[in-house]
């Protein structure tokens, strides 16, 4: 999310899937998108119909390979490499489309001469503190004049220009470089280097699509960076048939995002207040917060909207809109590392919701373990899982395990009503089919009497710590009585409070653009404004598909029902599409306002010609020529110089388990990745010759995980675990197709049955022969009909220093033919001691 | 594409996977078979093995004369088995179908097309021919009023052996006109061995009744006749075997070949025509001579029922050799 | 008017959306939960139960050079719908009839379990069915509810011992809807319609692939030889027909009945004058 956030201004995928058949190419890297998106995948094929080229790189020939023209086999872990070979190769040969790069991108600006590359410190940016393993950032900034403007060269000749930075800075990630580091062959790689500058520029658009084989690295957010930065330069950010498609998760993972499960996020993109920066009060929230120039400058506007659906009447200009009811952060309060905090003792009580992380998490072992320390456990889910019964799995004594489980069937999806937001950022709303099997009850059930027999109990505390609880509005009642006799809440009501409303009458605003700063307005998640603008309306209930392509009536879309992102950068500065096969949003000089297919990013009637004001607060600093709205330059950011920890520009790091040295720096690998050196999270070392072999982790289309293991249709399509090896490697350890195979790590070991396939190939690396074993990762060994061991029972626990994701797509292991032992024989940190094999170390907590 | 190196293990990474469209071998896939075998298991056997020799006696019922003495005795007996046997098989080819009803269904229409719709039909129409030449024994014998005698007229003995002469085919039609490859490469062989093979089990079954019964004289006549069929059948495999080429392998060859060859060809055919040879030409003690017809005649019948199931039990495994099914006999 | 598909397996993402609509609209049971180490084939053939199988053909080459070189084929399998169908030629009962809509259609409550038709596909599809057990695993438990079984087909399969095979879901078809595989295909890798404007659009589309240099041809829009005619569900290929296991000659099997009952009839004539002489001898 901050790989393409700070590049462009939002987390969100800048396209939407159908205009994915618009591309004249498709670079598919870093997900599975047939098997893992069958449906969106349509919009690809109907691409490749209309005679685009599809290009597949994955460590594993799959399903979206056998379609695909072009097909590469990559190490995984190594897409920084192989895409900074192609930002190479555009920079080299003046490939990239120059006046898209010089009007809409900060490849002019400055950079400071505090400045040092990767290139200079062989791995590692200027401003590296050792001890913290952190960076100075202040060294990464640009160059301003004595007022405070950056400096820029528009002829991009300045050495320290950001085009000349990048530049030196990709000039390593050459063809061979790319060969010795990927393992792929040099041919392919120029074949798709070629592919993609041909596809680019005036005439046509190239699209990327990613997903989680680009973000579970421990440089994962600079994976994503290296693509922007690739996107830009060739110019398709913005216009159809480019962009980047960000393919989410699970059904509701983009709202999740939006109106977020996150603990460092409020709705909207707004950051959660933190103890550790300056927000003790509201405006020093607002100060650290609002951005001077762009759209967030608008901050104070969203965030007092937001404590005024909160707090409603109790939300006053002098209590700061009950600011200080919010809780702030301490630390790093994601999953994984909470995770650590429960096997320490430090966590009493545990919700898990909707998840299932005893066998898809992490480290699973250490889940379940941790979950024994505590006093209680809630569980709301639909089905019997990996987690609720973490109690009763192989090698645990229930009787000696203390924990108070309390487990609350949930109805499914069917069963309730509500919007999914899906990956082209659309709110779609869905009613309920059928009436909740059993006693299960929607989720929003649950939490609407958790609050409302809290507010019952501190009804009468005149404790002023209490009353964030008193204070919170709290009146979603249905208005249908059989609901309402049912206890359900009305989730339409809980939509129109995110759409927002004038406080005085109640009646409901049209979009963002109508809040106010000042308590007038309430408004629950400012991005999804304009979903219910009136009482009648729920424009996610549109289904409406005729006229353009765009389908502006069905579902909508945010922000304000835009499909494409950026969209302004689909005509040139002036205003005109950059040709006429791409036209997609221009300006329209005789109605003097944005016109085009879908609704324009950019303020109606803004004329290109619009000056920029470099004096000016708010979107009067950008001129009618910049189209990234929501940075702070009005331009997309090849040069990252603030809101990332770990790299202003991408560098190619190995994974923290790695097969190989880094073949481009002496720096093995992200400096500032997270980990947790401690025994029951046990590492294998980097290089290590008791686990040669690089594995990786995916799923298939049968599988998702409890829901579709239940289903005796899906489970007898793939019905156990299994590991994907190369016949090479099958053949030298005696491994024979269909049959059982054990995988082990440092951590743990796990069995499977083994898939020979020829679609795994080995790879040579820095003159090494790699063999890769792939392992679906949608499978648990307790219940239901599609069994096996967890490929979680593998993966030690280390992160993304920006966005805590965990590595989970590249690791290393052994393998050998037969089953594994008992689980507990097996399990490392149960009774092998600590050697000098792992990286092993005491407690940390 | 590139020359594939040999592989180290074949079965790791399944034909199908290594033969791409330059290999002249034919792929597989996954060496799985293209179609389905035949659930048909002993009733199914039984039922076809009746079928021929009830079809077989139909010819004998018409062949015995009814003037002279042994002929007369072998006629009843031929009329009373053909009928016993045309009212079990039924019985047989319902505990196939697991319900009584489901044998009703095969009564709903008449399908020129279908040899299992018409053998049904045959195999009533035999029953009533039967059935009617019963009655006119039974009338003859006294055992029923006399008049009931024209129940079966003249053209009852012939309609029977044509009847007959249909059951017994048929069972072949049904097997060589399906999509299976090995029944389908016998389309003239297996339907001409099933009537040659029925007439002398037929023939056998009539030989030890009457043995049993003393007619001797008859006995003398069905050796001989089983004789000949049980040559005709030999020549009519012999030839099945040259024309059926790659496809009649599972029958032919292999532990089920042998298994034919032992108890169809040696036991079942050619030391019966020794034996029954010897009844020809030496006249042996009567009580010798019943245990000689008898052992042949048990033998004949063992057979005739070894060669029906070897020809579902051949139709099976053809079914289930994935390439033989590619490339179907026209 | 006849219906009918167009399979066309360069579309195919194997994802097996059909497989599941299929058995979900005619709540089928599973198969069984087997692990065949066959690509990502563990359904393996079309069954009683199984209506619909995708096919996965991995043409890997070994040589790190060959990955442009590399295919791997999909293709989703079905009832032909014969124009000349065995299945239909051999059924005793009449349980097995062709359809308004130009489909092969067993008739579950007429048919008898001889199983004639089974070995009378020469594309190995239908079967028999083996008695259900709704409180087993295989079943879906999704679907127990008993008025929806009663509604169903498949509450006569239910007893199990009949055919049973693809319907081209014809109680779909009756009520105006595409057949649950062709709408679950996010590709449009199968494509429902009518038949001759199918023909249509696989011969441009075949054009259209040869252009692009695609060896493709079409199995089954026309003639496939042997008695049977042309198949109302029929598929663009791009290898020959056995590398999917399709039989490359299949035969209709009554086009044998002529020879075979001449063949008895010589042997039965010809044993009758033997048995004639032999009596009137003695
Ligand atoms: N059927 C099904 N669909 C799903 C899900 C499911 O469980 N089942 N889950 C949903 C969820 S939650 C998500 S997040 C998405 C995920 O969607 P995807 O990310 O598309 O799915 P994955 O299979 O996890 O991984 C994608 C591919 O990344 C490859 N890969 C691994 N490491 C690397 C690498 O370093 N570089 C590159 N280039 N590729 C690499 C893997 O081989 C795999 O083919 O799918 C969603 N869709
Ligand atoms: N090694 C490895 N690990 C991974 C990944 C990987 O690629 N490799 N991928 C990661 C990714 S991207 C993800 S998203 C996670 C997914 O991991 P999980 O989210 O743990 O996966 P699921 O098994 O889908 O769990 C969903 C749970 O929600 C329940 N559920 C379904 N509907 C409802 C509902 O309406 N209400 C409630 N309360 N519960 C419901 C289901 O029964 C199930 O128990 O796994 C992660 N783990
Ligand atoms: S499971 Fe749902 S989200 Fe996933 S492809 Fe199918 S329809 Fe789309
Ligand atoms: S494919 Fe087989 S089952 Fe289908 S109609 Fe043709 S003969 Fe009948
Ligand atoms: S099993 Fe049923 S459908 Fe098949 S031939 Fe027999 S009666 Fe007809
Ligand atoms: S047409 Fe209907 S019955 Fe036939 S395969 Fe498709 S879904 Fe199944
Ligand atoms: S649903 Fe379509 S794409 Fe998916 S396997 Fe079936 S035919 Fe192929
Ligand atoms: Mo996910």
């Amino acid at each position: 999310m901050p790989g393409l956030g700070t590049s462009f201004g939002r987390g969100g995928a800048t396209v939407w899937v159908p205009d994915l058949q618009n591309a004249d190419c498709i670079l598919i890297e870093g997900s599975n998108f047939a098997e893992a998106h069958p449906v969106a995948f349509r919009f690809v094929m109907k691409a490749k119909e209309r005679g685009a080229t599809i290009i597949h790189v994955d460590p594993r020939f799959t399903r979206t390979s056998a379609v695909a023209d072009i097909y590469a086999p990559i190490r995984s872990g190594t897409d920084i490499a192989f895409l900074g070979g192609i930002i190479n190769y555009v920079l080299a040969n003046d490939k990239i489309f120059r006046e898209y790069v010089e009007a809409y991108t900060n490849a002019s600006y400055i950079v400071g001469e505090a400045y040092k590359d990767t290139d200079e410190l062989d791995g590692l940016f200027s401003g590296y503190n050792e001890e913290t393993r952190s960076y100075d950032v202040s060294t990464w900034a640009f160059e301003r004049d004595e007022q405070g403007v950056i400096k820029k060269d528009p002829t991009l000749a300045h050495p320290r220009s950001v085009y000349q930075v990048l530049k030196r800075h990709f000039a390593r990630y050459t063809p061979e470089m790319v060969e010795r580091t990927c393992g792929t062959p040099k041919e392919q790689f120029l074949k798709i280097a070629e592919t993609l500058a041909k596809n680019s520029g005036r005439e046509r658009t190239t699209a990327f699509a990613y997903a989680v084989g680009w973000t579970q690295h421990t440089a994962g957010v600079q994976f994503i960076r290296t693509a922007a930065i690739l996107q830009t330069l060739l110019g398709n950010i913005g216009r159809p048939g480019g962009g980047i498609m960000a393919l989410r998760g699970h059904a509701n993972i983009q709202g999740a995002t939006d109106i977020p499960t996150l603990y460092d996020l409020l709705p909207g993109y707004l950051p959660m207040p933190s103890a550790l920066r300056d927000e003790q009060t509201l405006d020093a929230y607002l100060k650290t917060n609002t951005k001077a120039t762009g759209w967030w400058a608008n901050t104070p506007t969203y965030m007092i909207s937001l404590l005024k659906a909160f707090y409603g009447e109790h939300a006053t200009a002098e209590n700061d809109y009950g600011y200080e009811y919010l809780p702030q952060l301490i630390g790093d309060h994601s999953m994984l590392p909470t995770t650590f905090a429960m096997k320490d003792g430090a966590v009493k009580g545990y919700f898990v919701i909707g998840q299932n992380p005893g066998a898809s998490g992490q480290n699973a072992e250490l889940v379940r373990a941790a979950m024994e320390r505590l006093e209680w456990f809630v569980n709301i889910d639909s089905y019997d899982n990996e987690t609720v019964s973490f109690w009763r799995r192989e090698g645990a004594d229930p009787a000696k395990i203390g924990t108070e489980v309390f487990f609350l069937p949930a109805a499914t999806v069917l069963e309730k009503e509500g919007t999914m937001v899906q990956t082209s950022r659309l709110l779609q709303w869905h009613d309920k089919a059928v009436e909740p099997a059993g006693s299960s009850k929607s989720d929003a059930w649950y939490f609407n009497w958790f609050m409302k027999r809290i507010k019952e109990l501190y009804a009468d505390s005149t404790d002023p710590k209490d009353r964030p609880i008193l204070h919170t509005t709290w009146d979603y009642d249905h208005d249908d009585p059989h609901e309402r006799a049912k206890g359900e809440p009305s989730v339409l009501k809980v939509l129109q409070e995110i759409n927002g409303f004038n406080v005085a009458d109640r009646t409901q605003v049209g979009g963002f653009t109508e809040l106010k700063g000042d308590g007038s307005t309430a408004c629950g998640g400012w991005i999804y404004s304009g979903v219910c603008p009136d009482a009648r309306t729920n424009r996610a209930r549109n289904r409406n598909a005729s006229g353009e392509y765009t389908a502006l009536d069905w579902g909508f879309a945010w922000p304000a029902n835009r499909r494409t992102l950026y969209n302004r950068a689909s005509a040139d500065p002036s205003g005109k599409p950059w040709s006429e096969r791409k036209k997609y949003v221009w300006w329209d000089e005789a109605k003097g306002e944005w016109t085009g297919v879908d609704v324009p990013d950019f303020p109606k009637t803004k004329a290109p010609s619009t000056p920029a004001d470099k004096h000016a607060k708010g979107m009067a600093f950008h001129s009618g020529a910049d189209p990234f709205i929501m940075n702070v330059d009005g331009v997309a950011q090849l040069f990252v110089p603030a809101g990332l920890q770990d790299a202003p520009l991408p560098a190619h790091y190995e994974p923290l388990q790695s097969v190989v040295e880094n073949p481009i720096y002496a720096q093995q690998s992200n400096p500032l990745m997270r980990e947790w050196i401690r025994r029951d999270n046990a590492y294998n070392k980097p290089v290590d010759a008791e686990y040669p072999y690089v594995m990786t982790t995916y799923r298939v289309t049968e599988m998702s995980g409890i829901m579709t293991r239940y289903v005796p249709w899906l489970a007898e399509l793939q019905p156990s675990a299994f590991a994907e090896i190369d016949p090479e490697l099958a053949v030298s350890k005696g491994i024979k197709n269909g049959e059982y195979v054990t995988i082990s790590t440092a951590l743990g070991e796990m069995e499977a049955r083994a898939l020979v396939s020829g679609r795994m190939r080995p790879l040579r690396v820095n003159g090494k022969k790699i063999h890769q074993i792939g392992i679906p990762y949608n499978y648990g060994s307790m219940v239901a009909f599609a069994r096996g061991d967890s490929v979680g029972e593998l993966i030690p626990i280390a992160v993304d220093p920006n966005v805590s994701i965990h590595e989970s797509k590249t690791l290393t292991c052994n393998i050998r033919a037969g089953r594994r032992r008992a689980h507990h024989e097996g399990r490392v940190d149960r009774e092998v001691p600590p050697d000098e094999r792992t990286r092993m170390g005491e407690p940390t907590f | 594409m590139p020359n594939l190196p040999p592989n180290p293990d074949d079965a790791l990474m399944g034909a199908a996977s290594r033969n791409g469209r330059t290999e002249a071998v034919v792929p597989t896939y996954y060496e799985r078979p293209m179609l389905k075998a035949p659930h048909w298991e002993w009733n199914v056997v039984t039922y076809l093995f009746l079928g021929g020799v009830m079809g077989g006696l139909g010819l004998i019922q018409l062949l015995a004369h009814p003037e002279r003495d042994d002929e007369r005795r072998l006629k009843r007996t031929a009329r009373y088995t053909a009928f016993i046997l045309a009212a079990a098989n039924p019985a047989i080819l319902i505990t196939h179908l697991g319900k009584p009803e489901r044998f009703l269904n095969m009564m709903r229409i008449v399908k020129i097309k279908s040899p299992m719709s018409l053998g049904v039909w045959g195999l009533v129409f035999y029953s009533g021919a039967a059935g009617a030449n019963v009655v006119r024994e039974l009338a003859v014998d006294g055992v029923l009023p006399r008049w009931m005698r024209f129940v079966a007229p003249g053209f009852m003995a012939p309609a029977q052996a044509l009847l007959g002469a249909f059951t017994a085919g048929y069972t072949g039609v049904l097997l060589s006109a399906t999509a299976n490859p090995f029944w389908g490469s016998g389309k003239r062989h297996i339907p001409a061995a099933s009537v040659c093979s029925g007439l002398a089990s037929a023939s056998a079954l009539a030989s030890l009744l009457s043995t049993l019964e003393g007619n001797h004289a008859a006995v003398h006549k069905l050796e001989r006749l089983e004789m000949v069929a049980g040559a005709a059948e030999l020549l009519v495999l012999n030839d099945f075997k040259r024309a059926s080429g790659e496809y009649g392998k599972p029958f032919f060859e292999g532990k089920r070949g042998e298994r034919l060859r032992t108890y169809t060809v040696l036991a079942g055919t050619l030391a019966p025509m020794a034996l029954n040879a010897l009844g020809q030409m030496v006249k042996l003690p009567k009580p010798i001579d019943a245990v000689r017809t008898t052992v042949a005649s048990v033998l004949t019948l063992v057979g005739g029922y070894i060669l029906r199931d070897s020809l579902i039990e051949a139709g099976k495994a053809s079914a289930r050799d994935p390439k033989a099914a590619f490339r179907q006999p026209r | 008017m006849a219906t009918g598909f167009f399979t066309d397996t360069t579309l195919c993402i194997g994802c097996k959306a059909c497989e599941v609509a299929c058995k979900q609209w005619n709540e089928l049971p599973s198969d069984g939960f087997e692990f065949t180490g066959n690509s990502y084939d563990n359904t393996s053939e079309l069954s009683g139960t199984t209506w619909r199988h995708v096919a996965f053909v991995e043409q890997m080459s070994v040589d790190p050079e060959g990955g442009l070189h590399d295919r791997w084929l999909m293709s989703s399998d079905v009832c032909k719908h014969c124009t000349n169908a065995g299945c239909l030629e051999a059924c005793p009962t009449g349980a097995i009839i062709r359809n308004e809509f130009g489909a092969v259609f067993i008739q579950p409550d007429v048919c008898n379990g001889c199983g004639y038709c089974v070995v009378s596909c020469p594309f190995g599809v239908v079967d028999l069915i083996e008695k259900f057990d709704p409180e087993g695993t295989h079943y879906n438990l999704a679907s127990l509810s008993e008025s929806r079984l009663d509604s169903k087909q498949t509450a006569v399969q239910q007893s199990g011992g009949v055919a049973g095979k693809c319907t081209l879901c014809y109680d779909r078809q009756k009520v105006g809807f595409v057949p649950a595989c062709a709408k679950a295909c996010p590709t449009e890798s199968i494509q429902f319609g009518d038949l001759d404007e199918l023909r249509a659009r696989a011969k441009a589309r075949v054009e259209t692939l040869t252009e692009r240099g695609v060896e493709a041809t079409l199995y089954g829009a026309d003639d496939v030889g042997g008695g049977i005619g042309s198949l109302n569900a029929f598929f663009l290929l791009t290898d020959r027909p056995e590398t999917y296991n399709l039989p490359a000659q299949p035969v209709l099997p009554s086009t044998r009945q002529p020879a075979g009952y001449t063949a008895a009839a010589v042997a039965a004539v010809g044993l009758a004058l033997a048995g004639w002489m032999i009596f009137r001898n003695a």
